[in-house]
Order: C-alpha cells, then sequence, then structure tokens
C-alpha cells in the first residue's frame, strides 16, 4: 500500500530560483513537507532531468518526488509519480504507459475534472485555487465549499492548492481535504523548515 | 514516418515512429532506456564531436544545420553550408540530414554533400501551395540522389 503525500510543496521559480529550490525543498522536508512537486514549464528536457536527479538524489525517499507534466523525465528521473495539468498528456494515455509504477496526480478545477480525473485511473487530485492567490492573480478563490464538493465526489484523496497558509491547512482539511500543497507560504518565507512544520502542526501531522 | 520532437513521453503515447532530441533535450541514451527498439531516435548535434558521441550513444539519424541561413529559428545560429553536412557525413556512418533554409532550388547540393534527406519547415508551410511546394522538393532530392 503506498500512501499518498499530504504535505505537498511546489517549485516556482518566479518565487524560488530553480538552482536554489533542492536546498530550500529539504529544508521544508525536515519541517514535515512530504512531496515536492518540480514544476518548471519553460526549462529545457535535458535541464529538468538534471534537477530531479539532484533531488531525488538528496531526498533519499524522506519524501515523494512528482515532476509535473513530464513523465519521460519522471521515469528517468527515478521520481515517485507525475502531476498533470488540465494541458497535460490525458491521464488515462499515462496510465497505459507506467502501468502501477508511478503514482499520478491531477490538477482540477472543478467536480467534473475531479470525477473524470478518478474515473481516468489518478491516484489524487489537486484541486484549487481555494483562496485568492498572488499566483492567479484577479481569479477570486473558490472557497472552502469548493473542496468540501470535490471530497465529497471523489473518494481519492484531495489535495487543495491555492492561497493555503497553516490556519487554512487546518480549515481545508476540516473540509474534507486529504492535504494541502503550498507555493509561496513556504517558498517566499525565510525559513521554509518552520514554515512547513507551521502546516504540518495545523494539520496534525506532526513527526 | 510520424516524428516527435523533444517529448519522449508524448511520442510513446502517440505510438509514433520516431523521436527527435535536440541538445538540450533529454539524452540520447536516456531516451533510448524508455523507447527500447521500437522507436528511432534522430539527434541534433551542435558540434562534430557531439555528432560522432550521439551515434556511438545511439542515435539512428542526425540533423544537421542550419545548412542555410534560417528566419525559422531564432537560436538556430549561423549557417554552417554544405560543407558541415560533408564533414559530419564522412564522420559518421548513420544517415545526416540536412536542416535550415532549405528549399527546391538549394535541396540539391545538400544531398550531393552525403546527405540521405532534408528537413524543411517554411519552404513548405508557408508557401502558397504546400503540394506543389512538396512535390518540387521531393523532385529536388530524387534528382540529386540518383545522380550520385
Amino acid at each position: 500500500m503506498i500512501t499518498i503525500p499530504r504535505l505537498h510543496l511546489i517549485s516556482d521559480s518566479r518565487l524560488c530560483p530553480l538552482d536554489q529550490f533542492a536546498v530550500v525543498a529539504m529544508r521544508a522536508v525536515d519541517g514535515g513537507v512530504d512531496a515536492v512537486h518540480v514544476r518548471e514549464r519553460t526549462v529545457s528536457s535535458g535541464q529538468l532531468l538534471d534537477v530531479a536527479l539532484d533531488l531525488r538524489d538528496r531526498l533519499q525517499g524522506r519524501a515523494k518526488l512528482f515532476i509535473n507534466d513530464r513523465v519521460d523525465v519522471a521515469l528517468l528521473s527515478g521520481a515517485n509519480g507525475v502531476e498533470l495539468g488540465e494541458d497535460s498528456l490525458p491521464v488515462s494515455g499515462v496510465r497505459t504507459l507506467i502501468h502501477a509504477r508511478l503514482l499520478v496526480g491531477r490538477s482540477v478545477h472543478s467536480i467534473d475534472g475531479a470525477t473524470r480525473a478518478e474515473a481516468d485511473g489518478a491516484d489524487f487530485v489537486i484541486a484549487g485555487h481555494v483562496y485568492e492567490t498572488a499566483s492567479k492573480q484577479r481569479q477570486p478563490g473558490r472557497g472552502l465549499a469548493f473542496v468540501e464538493a470535490i471530497a465529497g465526489a471523489v473518494s481519492i484523496p484531495v489535495i487543495a492548492i491555492g492561497g493555503i497558509t497553516p490556519s487554512r491547512a487546518r480549515e481545508v482539511v476540516n473540509a474534507g481535504a486529504y492535504g494541502v500543497a503550498v507555493l509561496s507560504g513556504i517558498l517566499a518565507a525565510d525559513d521554509a523548515r518552520s514554515a512547513a512544520r507551521n502546516y504540518a502542526e495545523a494539520m496534525g501531522i506532526g513527526r | 514516418m510520424f516524428v516527435v520532437n523533444d517529448r519522449v513521453d508524448l511520442a510513446l503515447t502517440l505510438d509514433a515512429d520516431a523521436v527527435h532530441l535536440g541538445d538540450e533535450d533529454l539524452p540520447v541514451p536516456e531516451a533510448r532506456r524508455i523507447v527500447g527498439d521500437r522507436m528511432v531516435i534522430g539527434y541534433s548535434p551542435a558540434t562534430l564531436v557531439d555528432a560522432i558521441q550521439g551515434e556511438r550513444l545511439g542515435a539512428d539519424y542526425l540533423g544537421v544545420g542550419p545548412v542555410y541561413g534560417t528566419s525559422t529559428k531564432s537560436d538556430a545560429g549561423e549557417a554552417v553550408g554544405t560543407r558541415r553536412i560533408a564533414i559530419v557525413c564522412r564522420s559518421v556512418s548513420i544517415p545526416v540530414v540536412g536542416i535550415g533554409g532549405i528549399n527546391a532550388a538549394n535541396a540539391g547540393p545538400v544531398i550531393d554533400a552525403g546527405a540521405a534527406g532534408v528537413a524543411v519547415i517554411s519552404s513548405v508551410v508557408a508557401a502558397d501551395d504546400i503540394r506543389e511546394a512538396t512535390l518540387a522538393l521531393t523532385r529536388a532530392v530524387q534528382s540529386a540522389t540518383s545522380a550520385e
């Protein structure tokens, strides 16, 4: 039985340059992050593979490594899974490609999207954005009701994303989310470890 | 033959015939680990050393250019001319495909230099009559090939 991680850190080179991400991610793992996602759409495939291999070596299995969009890079780097966006390859196609070797997470923005992801074989969904966030400016958050609705519609774990602070992490978990995904809350913090610990404690997953 | 650029995962999902890798894409041996023998791998080396290395690492063919000046690709670098084609062709035994600024009028010398074929973008895609432009290119390549 593979455990789905509950506290996900997602890279964003606007908040933390890619060459510094591994160091920040390791501190976040010290604080309780159990999944690290590399989400960089602008770097070359070769560079992406190098970043992924470096992270896998540093993580040593202490947190699961996910690669956004690129199934080939995920396979070659020995990552634990892929995170697919709405413009990525379809979950069902990816599942055929990798069988059960990798976990498949799918970003969703509606109940329809979530139920489709589950039917297509996703292991979990990342649902958002729940609150207003700097990374998705001018779009109001979908709110706690959105989390409740998705969690009620699918039986796979729901990871909430978008403007989530530690206190909001508790809120979304109470609303039915299995976990949360964080960008600026950890990447823009002075101390990634204590920031991560605040999330873990709020969600009751302290180690 | 259906070739997908860069994305090995996409090539596999689409059951493509080949994947083409650039200098900054996944390394050829890594791509080979995923696709095995079921897919042709093309590689665009940046230098002559890369070309020789690419063959040794398992590339099935090489894309070499830009042969002539091109406006399609801003990062393609300076035109290397048919001379580079000739040098690469002498250095490797896998097929070489010329690319960059090639059209029906100048495709012949690329084949004469030793290329097995040519790759084009604008001379077909931007042509008024795509079918006619493709036929003209095919004729130019065939007549240069049979003249050898």
